[in-house]
């Protein structure tokens, strides 16, 4: 039998096992569509809206109610009045207000004393997109405020309105977000949550094809088919899951940056090769962990330990040089991390393959580790010497 | 002596009891997931989001203008807790050629024409590229140079009118015709973990009494056993102390885990913990409980040893989520919002993030505890039908299998007395 012929047979036999056990099917295509299902519908505005902003008025002047109506009108804010301080403080606490800002009494009569009223806020940051957000909002509109005093002041003093601006802002700044410039959050963690999903799923279930062997005891079956050749028995397995892996991660990617439009600086057909190196290094993963340990059970645990931890440790929420220093050097154990580095360069700034290709060649590295553990896991599959269970 | 029925009760529950202990201390997989990830989850987290506030976000500054203004601003930018000037460019392109190496990760520029702008009275702008791969790197250079902006806004402008003839005084208070104090109390730096772990913490205990239990459960039913045997005295009744005497034994494991988790891991690390202890005693009791229903309910579905993980890992992200500790609760889609009541930790992370980082008291977190008892009684009801549902089809199965049998020796009867030739 030719190693060809080997790999066929072993494919076969996973697809017969495919079609008995539809666990195998239900655990990668519909958990990848329900992610991202969940992903893109679940952060499809982008930007939050709406926030409730707790505001007690103790002023209640024309001013202070004209405050209010400007901060309601902001995208971000939805102002909700309170009678007390106690009262929407309690609430903040409780997580149902974001935000309370404190509009003294004598707001306005201070304002045109030139009495300088103070004007407080307070900010729940614990719930952190809101709080984040609502902080700028009512900063902004407290700048405002004094803006339009100064207006005031400028145009009694008989300034022309043409030189009003420039006196009123005197520097101002231009923003350029590269790479997300709506500033859409469902895009920034859609772009790294779905092939994080994908990671996992790719390391628990080839951990798993390969652990359930041992667990039923089939896998002397399994290298009789390939005549005792585990090269054979892993590549053919290998194979068949990186082409249905690779197939969800392409369907993925034109989902992400064809359908649903998400920003892309360079081409698509980069993503679909970090993506393709995405699923075979995290392959190579699995075959490592549960060539190392060679009880489904366990391998499969510390499996999901290790991809659960991948989304923190890959740096696209918390970066990692905020990380300990100890841990940095853990980060380069996922195949995401190297993902995101190729998404940054070539999703992000747009360079070419030049920019990236070490991370590609980080990805082939993955490739190595299943030779490791080769002899190990042959001898688990001939001798089955393993706890079973 | 007559048995009472409370005291019945109380035997069987405890033999239940005593025989699921002894079952998941003999079990080392299961006992792997509580320990392991149970106990060092909390700490790997913690570490991993040790630093959660990112300072000197290095930033190439491109300075055209070379006036004392940018200079100025330069000097203040760098000395900012959030930025970090880097590198200093003579054009733009050395500068995005050092952000796509990710030297930087933000460019400042200023044009040529800025120190003139100012001077001519007009407004002067500069721009700022920030690196989106990230967004507290966004957040970073947005803040650095917002601040530094405004300060300087205000010098010039305190600047301008003086020379319009105005005091300090009265130059001061048009400027800051409001001042303004901004308070972030229980999250003074917007630091990251502050806001995550907090979240996390409670997650932790839900997920992994999930993945422990469908375990278990996956393994009975593989051994052919079930999880849901009545006692046999009982005749098909006595649900109720299946429910509550394997509930016990999870809910004794996971309130000590809980514990742990709630209030020892945060001592460990200097986590805020404004909360009283007791208090949050109260919100694990009650959260530990709901989690033992639901756990049961769920776990119902498993029917292999591993399933939980292939079929439910995904689900921890997506958890933490709909927690609404990042993206607002207000913003959730309809559905997505509804989906989010099925967990008990939606409930639970929100009050213990109330409860001990915001330091509220269980009276400000009433509506969640609420939630999650109205969730408790309705997990229990459903753990209680679940265990029904499955001594009925056990029983089902058992009498199918009596009728098998006995067409089976009835064949071979006949097979014997020669009536049937093979």
């Amino acid at each position: 039998m030719t190693f060809f012929e080997k790999i066929r047979s072993v494919v076969r036999r996973e697809i017969r096992i495919w079609v008995r056990r539809p666990v195998y099917i239900v655990g990668s295509v519909f958990v990848m569509a329900f992610c991202t299902l969940f992903y893109l519908s679940f952060l499809r505005d982008g930007v939050p809206s709406d926030v409730p902003i707790a505001v007690v008025d103790l002023d209640r002047t024309a001013t202070s109610r004209e405050f209010c109506r400007q901060l309601d009108a902001t995208q971000l804010g939805k102002v909700v009045m309170y009678d007390d301080f106690a009262e929407a403080r309690f609430d903040m606490q409780g997580g149902r207000v974001t935000s309370v800002c404190v509009i003294p009494e004598g707001f306005n009569r201070d304002i045109q004393a030139q009495r300088q009223p103070t004007f407080s806020f307070y900010i729940n940051g614990l719930y952190f997109l809101s709080g984040s957000l609502a902080w700028k909002d009512i900063l902004t509109m407290v700048n405002l405020t004094n803006g339009a005093v100064q207006r005031e002041v400028l145009r009694m003093k008989g300034v022309p309105e043409s030189l009003i601006m420039g006196q009123l802002q005197p520097v101002d700044v231009d923003v350029h977000q590269i790479g997300n410039p709506t500033m859409n959050y469902g895009a920034y963690l859609a772009n790294m949550m779905i092939p994080g999903m994908l990671q996992m799923v790719v390391v628990i279930l080839m951990i798993y094809s390969l652990g359930t062997e041992l667990k039923y005891g089939t896998s002397r079956h399994l290298l009789n088919a390939v005549d005792g050749d585990i090269y054979a028995a892993v590549s053919g397995k290998m194979a068949l899951y990186t082409v249905l892996f690779t197939l969800i991660g392409w369907t993925l990617e034109v989902i992400l940056y064809k359908w649903m439009h998400f920003p892309l600086a360079g081409r698509l057909g980069q993503m679909l090769l970090a993506c393709f190196l995405l699923v075979v290094a995290s392959e190579a993963v699995a075959v490592f962990i549960i060539g190392l340990v060679p009880v489904c059970r366990f391998a499969l645990s510390i499996g999901a330990l290790y991809s659960v931890l991948g989304l923190s440790m890959t740096g696209f929420t918390l970066p990692v040089e905020a990380m300990p220093t100890g841990l940095r050097g853990l980060t380069m154990m996922y195949p995401l991390r190297y993902y995101y580095d190729i998404y940054v360069q070539a999703g992000i700034f747009g360079s070419g393959f030049g920019q990236w290709y070490i991370c590609v060649v980080a990805l082939l590295l993955f490739c190595f580790l299943p030779f490791l553990v080769m002899k190990r896991l042959k001898h688990a599959y001939e001798y089955l010497d393993y706890e079973r269970n | 002596m007559k048995e009472t029925y409370a005291k019945g009760w109380l035997k069987d529950a405890l033999g239940i009891f005593n025989l699921e202990l002894g079952r998941l201390l003999r079990d080392g997989g299961v006992m792997i997931i509580f320990v392991v990830a149970g106990f060092l989850y909390p700490i790997l987290y913690n570490f991993v989001y040790r630093n959660g506030v990112l300072e000197n976000t290095p930033v190439a500054v491109v300075d055209n203008a070379d006036c004392s203004d940018s200079r100025r601003m330069i000097r203040e930018i760098d000395a900012s807790r959030e930025l970090a000037t880097a590198y200093r460019c003579t054009d733009m392109e050395e500068a995005k050629d050092l952000m796509q190496k990710r030297k930087v990760n933000g460019i400042i520029y200023f044009p040529a024409d800025f120190g003139e702008k100012v001077a001519r009275q007009e407004t002067a702008v500069f721009s700022i590229y920030a690196d989106m791969s990230s967004f507290l790197y966004y957040k970073n250079v947005l803040m650095g140079s917002e601040f530094v902006m405004l300060h300087e806004i205000n010098n010039i402008k305190v600047q301008r009118l003086r020379l319009d003839g105005l005091t300090d005084q009265q130059a001061g208070a048009t400027v800051g015709a409001v001042l303004y104090e901004d308070n972030n109390p229980w999250n003074r730096a917007f630091s990251y973990s502050i806001f995550l772990i907090s979240a996390i913490l409670m997650l932790i205990i839900q997920q992994v009494m999930f993945y422990g239990m469908s375990m278990s459960v996956g393994t009975m039913r593989e051994e052919n056993r079930s999880f849901a045997s009545l006692p046999d005295t009982l005749k098909g009744r006595g649900v109720g102390r299946v429910v509550l005497g394997r509930g016990a034994v999870y809910w004794l494991i996971f309130m000590t885990i809980g514990i742990y988790v709630g209030v020892i891991v945060p001592a460990m690390f200097g986590f805020p913990q404004r909360g009283s202890f007791w208090e949050i005693i109260i919100l694990l009791a009650i959260f530990v409980t709901v989690c033992v229903f639901f756990c049961m309910t769920w776990s119902t579905l498993v029917t292999r040893r591993e399933s939980a993980f292939i079929l439910f890992l995904f689900m921890s992200p997506v958890c933490i989520f709909l927690t609404g500790c990042s993206w607002p609760t207000t913003a959730f889609p309809a559905f997505w919002k509804w989906f989010s009541y099925l967990f008990p930790s939606t409930f639970g992370c929100q009050a213990f993030i109330n409860l001990n980082t915001a330091g509220a008291d269980l009276e400000i977190v009433a509506p969640q505890l609420r939630a999650l008892c109205l969730q408790g009684i309705v997990y229990f009801l459903l753990a209680c039908g679940a265990v029904y549902v499955e001594n009925f089809v056990i029983k089902r199965k058992d009498r199918i299998e009596e009728v098998r049998k006995g067409v089976e020796e009835r064949i071979e009867r006949r097979i014997g007395a020669g009536e049937i030739q093979i």
